[in-house]
C-alpha cells in the first residue's frame, strides 16, 4: 500500500484519531494538509512528526462547520497544490445533552461540523480531484445506530454522515471517487476521555471480544485500506471498527483485558 | 467602544446573560456558560478582532479579566505587525 505522490487532507488531523490517520498515510508516502480548529500547537507538532516521516506537511486552520473557512482552506489547498487525492472527513464536534435538552444552537453547532462539513468539504475535494480521482472517507461512530448517554445530537449527525457517504458514493463514482466511512467503537483519545467526564461511567463500556480497547491506529490502518486501490470496489459502505462488540449479545461474558 | 467592553457585548449576546454579571473578576462557570458557549465565544472574539486564541491559551485564563487582557495584548501585537 503506497500513496507516494498523493496529497491528503484530514481535517482535525492534529489530534486523536485525526492524527493518527495524518501519521499512518504519511507513512505510506502521502503528502498531508493538517487542518485545526482549536489546537494549533497540537496541528504543529503532528506536522513536524509528518515531516520527519520525509513527506511534505502543511497546516491550515478552519472551521469546517463555517462554510466560508471551508472554502478559504481549500481556496488554500488549490492555489498551494492545485490538486487532493484523498480527503478524511474526521472533524468532529458536539455537545453532551439527552434528548429533553437539546437546544437549537447544540443542535446546529453539531450537524454543521459533523455532518453539513462532510458534503461541503467533499463538494470541494471532488473538484480538486477531477481528472484523476479520489478517495474520500469520512469518519463516523457506533453512535449513528447504538444509543449511548448524552450523544443524541452527535448519533444524529453521524447517521447523517453514513447517509451522506452513500449517496457521494454513488454520485462521485462517475467521476473515480471512492467514497466510505468506518464506525468506531469507544476509541482510546482525548475526547473520550473528556465523554467520560460529561456523562459517561467508564465502567459501564461493554467488554470487547477482541479483548482490548480501540485505538487511533486501529481506526487509521482501516482508513489506509479504503484509501488504497485494493480497496476499489468498497463503495458507501461504513466500515465498523469495535472488536466485535456491537454485534456481541451480553449473553456472552468476556474478561476485562482494559 | 474598548475591547472588555466588545467583549463583554459578545459574551452577553451568546450566554444570554445580563452584561452587569460580566465583571472581571467573574468566570464562565459563573455565568453558567457550557462547553459550547465557550467555545463560540473564543471564536466570535476571534472574528471580531482578527486574531487566534488557541485553546492551549484560553484554558489559562483564571477570569474574564484574563480573557480581556489576552485579548487587548493580542490586538496590540497584531497593529505592530
Amino acid at each position: 500500500m503506497s500513496f507516494e505522490g498523493k496529497l491528503a487532507l484530514v481535517t482535525g488531523g492534529g489530534r486523536g484519531i485525526g492524527r493518527a490517520i495524518a501519521l499512518k498515510l504519511a507513512s505510506q508516502g502521502a503528502d498531508i494538509v493538517v487542518n485545526f480548529f482549536r489546537r494549533r500547537e497540537a496541528a504543529e507538532q503532528t506536522a513536524e512528526d509528518i515531516r520527519a516521516l520525509g513527506v511534505k506537511a502543511e497546516v491550515i486552520r478552519a472551521n469546517v462547520g463555517d462554510p466560508a473557512k471551508v472554502d478559504e482552506m481549500f481556496d488554500t489547498i488549490g492555489n498551494k497544490f492545485g490538486r487532493l487525492d484523498i480527503l478524511i472527513n474526521n472533524a468532529a464536534s458536539g455537545v453532551g445533552r439527552s434528548v429533553m435538552d437539546i437546544d437549537v444552537k447544540a443542535w446546529d453547532w453539531t450537524m454543521d461540523i459533523n455532518a453539513r462539513a462532510c458534503l461541503l468539504c467533499a463538494q470541494r475535494a471532488a473538484r480538486l480531484m477531477e481528472g484523476r480521482g479520489g478517495k474520500i472517507v469520512s469518519l463516523s461512530s457506533l453512535g449513528s445506530f447504538l444509543v449511548w448517554p448524552t450523544y443524541a445530537i452527535v448519533g444524529v449527525s453521524k447517521g447523517a454522515l453514513e447517509t451522506l457517504t452513500r449517496y457521494l458514493a454513488i454520485e462521485l463514482a462517475p467521476r473515480g471517487i471512492c467514497v466510505n466511512a468506518v464506525a468506531a467503537s469507544f476509541v482510546e483519545t482525548e475526547a473520550l476521555k473528556f465523554y467520560f467526564t460529561e456523562g459517561l461511567n467508564q465502567d459501564n463500556i461493554p467488554t470487547t471480544p477482541a479483548g482490548r480497547r480501540v485505538t487511533p491506529e486501529d481506526v487509521a490502518n482501516v482508513v489506509a485500506f479504503l484509501c488504497s486501490e485494493e480497496a476499489f470496489m468498497i463503495r458507501g459502505q461504513t466500515i465498523i471498527i469495535d472488536g466485535g462488540s456491537s454485534i456481541c449479545s451480553p449473553l456472552f461474558s468476556f474478561k476485562k483485558n482494559d | 467602544m474598548t475591547v472588555e467592553e466588545q467583549i463583554r457585548e459578545i459574551i452577553a449576546r451568546i450566554t444570554h446573560v445580563d452584561k452587569s454579571l460580566i465583571t472581571r473578576e467573574a468566570t464562565f462557570k459563573d455565568i453558567k456558560a457550557d462547553s459550547l458557549d465557550i467555545v463560540q465565544t473564543l471564536v466570535a472574539v476571534e472574528e471580531a478582532f482578527g486574531i487566534e486564541i488557541p485553546d492551549e491559551e484560553a484554558q489559562k485564563f483564571q477570569n474574564f479579566g484574563d480573557f480581556v487582557s489576552y485579548v487587548e495584548g493580542r490586538v496590540v501585537q497584531k497593529e505592530r505587525v
